[in-house]
């Protein structure tokens, strides 16, 4: 569940990276960095989370 | 109507000669003006002597008597000549301007550079005073030996990464050293990923205007490490903070500082890519502070709350500091000390634009005051007191905000980024407490990581257009416009800034640390924890004439009781 949150983190930012070539649109960029912002935040904030709640130290 | 419209053709073939008279007539008459002063004026030879009487100086007799009014002192015999049989030439006087300009500008950088250098006695105290006292010494070690540590991983390799391929930085007369950037050829265009200029500040980065950038990225580098030490308060390894704080001022921070001020792709935005200026950040929310606070999330990810932050349940306990007298004086130290990092980041004082210094500087005493404000509202409405501590994060967090947009926004932009700044670090202490139940002692992830990426995002909204230091900012002509002032691709460019510092910064900071946890383990030891980390990590008490209560473990349950709960658990994970 940690690699898959880090995975989505740098996937969110590789993702808006790449489609600075593809796109000339300023609209499509700006909307692309969003949706690649909202996955790596996902990615942090609740799949990376989730994986280190399951083990912390207050639920035992 | 074939009359009609032959008299107009007519009319009209005679305004445009007319016009077409007048214009030569002007053209002939603006070009010849300067033709007639160029060939009539001599241009004196730059090696012949002037005529320095001319200039009335003081004699010697009459400088002998003293100077009270300061009218005499500096004057025309203070130039230095570089012949002195020749006297003041031409020459030696434009090289006076010349070296002045930079002396001004290697003047101020340095001094604000102190400035910053002192925002590391205000980061220390306020750190510790929000913390317990039976860790104030190991804190105020951390916040001490961060300074050292940092600068030495810097000096060797941090500012190579960053600055070695900046060049040239015109207000500091060039620091053509540094001319080497690293960059790849992908997808038909150039990227910038890292300098290789300026290891161990050898060679020919042997160099004056060299010290003067060195000197001022490095107290910037070194306030992003620590903020970090805020978040691992109270129970993080020194072994392993010291290891973690290298890495940070060696690889982690110059390579995104480089990516935004050194030359590199994220600062070619503008240039590649035709988004506005580049991705940019005048004085750091990003590069300083948002690098900082998610380097903080991750390692507190990695470490774990405090045994007693949250009960069974998942509710949090509050852990209040020991001296909120030293938390507000450190705020306090923090906001003098900003005035050295906004309106230093100018690089300069004379030319440039470089006297929109104190436009820079109001802009932060606003945010500041402002974030202060709205930081004491929320608390004040919500909860029914005026938070002492939220509204010293609420003052750090307006500052942090205005940060990078400081040098491009207007007064009352910068009261609207700061307010929101001070709500926002207060919504964001409680998500981070409450939802993602990540103990983060200071609130340096909300401070600086939140609004370290608000601040990035609104150059991209509020920048007004009013300024371009020299005419250009990241190598596009004109000056900086957010969405607000006609410019949506701005904001794209700082978006993606943000997506880098979450994505690539966050993700190198996460997995650097998790290997440090499992090579030399993040954490103290339960019992240490309890004991408090004054004795067990540094050997000595930082009150040893002070008796310490033990204070906030979860509710009903002693502090006896906590630590056997969580020693076990410590061992048992320690062991797997």
């Amino acid at each position: 569940m940690k690699v898959l949150g880090i995975a989505m983190a740098v996937l969110g930012w590789l993702i808006p990276v790449a489609t600075l070539v593809i796109t000339q649109s300023t609209t499509a960029r700006m909307v692309i960095c969003l949706l690649g912002l909202a996955l790596s935040l996902v990615g942090i904030l609740v799949v990376l989370n989730k994986g280190h709640l399951k083990e912390a130290i207050w639920k035992a | 109507m074939s009359r009609i419209l032959k008299l107009c053709s007519l009319t009209i073939v005679l305004l445009l000669c007319g016009l077409s008279a007048w214009a030569q007539t002007q053209s002939s008459t603006s070009g010849s003006a300067p033709a007639t002063a160029q060939s009539s004026a001599p241009v004196p030879a730059m090696d012949a002597p002037l005529n320095v009487k001319m200039a009335q100086p003081p004699s010697t007799d009459d400088l002998a008597k003293g100077d009270p009014g300061g009218t005499k002192t500096g004057t025309v015999n203070d130039i230095i000549v570089s012949d002195p049989n020749k006297g003041l030439t031409l020459s030696d006087t434009v090289n006076q301007v010349g070296q002045n300009r930079i002396a001004i500008n290697f003047t101020w950088t340095l001094i604000t550079g102190f400035l910053v250098m002192f925002m590391q006695a205000g980061f220390a105290i306020v750190e510790t005073g929000l913390c317990r006292a039976k860790n104030a010494n190991h804190t105020m070690m951390m916040n001490f030996m961060v300074y050292g540590f940092g600068l030495f991983a810097f000096w060797v390799c941090g500012f190579a990464l960053q600055m070695g391929g900046c060049a040239p930085a015109g207000t500091l007369g060039g620091a053509n050293p540094l001319n080497s950037e690293h960059t790849i050829s992908l997808l038909g265009k150039t990227w910038g990923l890292y300098g290789t200029r300026g290891f161990f500040l050898s060679g020919t980065t042997y160099d004056v205007g060299v010290m003067v950038i060195f000197l001022f990225q490095m107290v910037f580098m070194d306030t992003a490490l620590t903020i970090v030490t805020g978040a691992a308060a109270e129970r993080w390894k020194y072994a392993a903070f010291a290891v973690s704080s290298v890495f940070m001022g060696a690889i982690t921070y110059p390579l995104f500082a480089n990516w935004a001020w050194g030359g590199g792709w994220l600062s070619q935005l503008g240039v590649n890519f035709g988004l506005g200026h580049g991705y940019a950040d005048f004085a750091g929310s990003g590069v300083v502070h948002a690098v900082g606070g998610l380097t903080a999330l991750a390692l507190a990810l990695i470490i774990g709350p405090r045994i007693g932050k949250f009960n069974r349940n998942g509710t949090p306990n509050a852990m209040p500091g020991h001296d909120i007298v030293i938390v507000l004086t450190g705020c306090f130290i923090l906001a003098f000390g900003w005035f050295g990092f906004n309106p230093g980041s100018t690089l300069a004082a004379s030319g440039n634009g470089a006297l929109r210094i104190g436009s820079v500087a109001v802009n932060t005493m606003l945010a500041g005051c402002t974030g202060s404000f709205g930081a004491l509202l929320y608390m004040w409405m919500r909860y029914g007191k005026p938070d002492a501590s939220m509204t010293g994060n609420g003052l750090l967090a307006g500052l942090v905000a205005i940060t990078a947009p400081s040098g491009f926004v207007n007064p009352v932009s910068s009261a609207i980024i700061g307010l929101i700044a001070g709500f926002l670090v207060c919504i964001s202490v409680e998500y981070v407490e409450r939802v993602l139940k990540v103990d983060d002692p200071v609130g340096a992830i909300s401070v600086h990581g939140t609004n370290g990426l608000w601040g990035v995002i609104s150059v991209g909204l509020f920048a007004d257009g009013a300024s371009n230091y020299g005419g250009s900012w990241n190598g596009v002509n004109g000056s900086v416009r957010g969405l607000f002032y006609g410019d949506p691709g701005q904001l794209v460019a700082q978006l993606i800034g943000v997506g880098t510092l979450v994505g690539f910064v966050f993700g190198l900071s996460y997995a650097a640390n998790f290997v440090i946890h499992k090579v030399v383990g993040q954490r103290v030891s339960a019992e240490d924890e309890l004991e408090g980390l004054d004795i067990p990590e540094m050997g000595a008490l930082c009150y040893p004439d002070f008796v310490l209560k033990p204070t906030s473990t979860p509710a009903g349950v002693t502090a006896r009781e906590a630590a056997d709960v969580a020693i076990p658990m410590h061992v048992a994970r320690e062991t797997a």
